[in-house]
């Protein structure tokens, strides 16, 4: 009389694995796509801190940044990094203030943007790497708008590809509507 | 009879505005700022020279009443569902 013995599941590489009655399975899911929250940004403690020159203002459109001081005034090399640092944030207003922000000051920066885009690869790297759709939508059409805001900007990002773009590799296969909320996902870094 | 010099001139009449162009696009511009249009602003900010963009000639920045400032973008802001907002003056 044959015994139907129930089967064993295991996971592949070990001695039980060779045996008649088990079965291998697969392997544990690695976590690419697991989104990982940011730690408390320095932009949000700023913020809280009241160290920003803007207010938010409520119109029929939605909401607008008023800035208190000329953003032409502003010192590009304290700020921007901060704004940047920002782009992680998923919560209003920080994240409000953030992107906008961080557009205003790219259209009116002007020369002053280059000079500083070392001191933004990181806060780029960090909100790429949360996973978060919404964010990384957020940071790359902040990445179209940068290489556009001024001269030898994107020349200037070359250095840095290896720092901003193996993340990218994730979702590159990912480009159907039901996924992504905007279906714009093609980058240029070439100005 | 006095002669008087009209520097603070008050507008006769105020129309919507039904379709858009340039000229409805830097008054939607202006009373979002909280001024009537380009005249108003001259007057109170005394005036002060008009930030416009180079390309398209709309404006670029305005100082609120309250000190702040408003940025404006390059591109068209004044949706098609904004424009019957729009209040164009006479004098």
């Amino acid at each position: 009389m044959l015994k139907n013995k129930p089967e064993l599941k295991t996971q592949g590489f070990t001695v039980k694995a060779t045996m008649k009655n088990s079965v291998v399975v697969g392997p544990p899911a690695a976590g690419a796509f697991r989104e990982r929250p940011s730690k408390p940004t320095i932009f949000r403690k700023f913020y809280e801190r009241g160290e920003f020159p803007m207010a938010l203002e409520h119109d029929t459109k939605g909401n607008r940044i008023a800035w208190k001081v000329e953003i032409e005034k502003l010192d590009y090399h304290h700020y921007l990094p901060l704004f940047f640092d920002g782009l992680c944030e998923t919560i209003h207003p920080y994240e409000f203030f953030a992107r906008q922000g961080v557009h205003d000051m790219l259209e009116h920066g002007g020369p002053k943007i280059q000079p500083v885009i070392p001191q933004l690869i990181i806060p780029i790297k960090n909100a790429l790497n949360t996973r978060n759709r919404q964010v990384i939508c957020t940071t790359l059409k902040v990445l179209q708008h940068l290489v556009m805001s001024g001269d030898m900007v994107g020349e200037a990002l070359v250095p840095y590809y290896r720092q901003i773009l193996p993340i990218l590799n994730i979702f590159k296969n990912m480009n159907s509507k039901s996924l992504f909320l905007q279906p714009q996902w093609t980058l240029s870094l070439e100005h | 009879m006095s002669c008087t010099t009209d520097k603070n001139p008050k507008p006769k009449s105020m129309s919507r505005a039904r379709e858009w162009t340039a000229e409805v696009e830097n008054l939607f511009r202006f009373q979002q700022a909280g001024y009537r249009d380009e005249l108003e602003y001259i007057q109170v900010k005394q005036g002060a020279l008009i930030d416009k963009w180079p390309d398209t000639g709309y404006v670029k920045k305005l100082q609120r009443r309250d000190n702040t400032f408003y940025y404006y973008s390059k591109r068209r802001e004044c949706q098609e569902c904004d424009i019957h907002k729009v209040k164009v003056y006479a004098y």
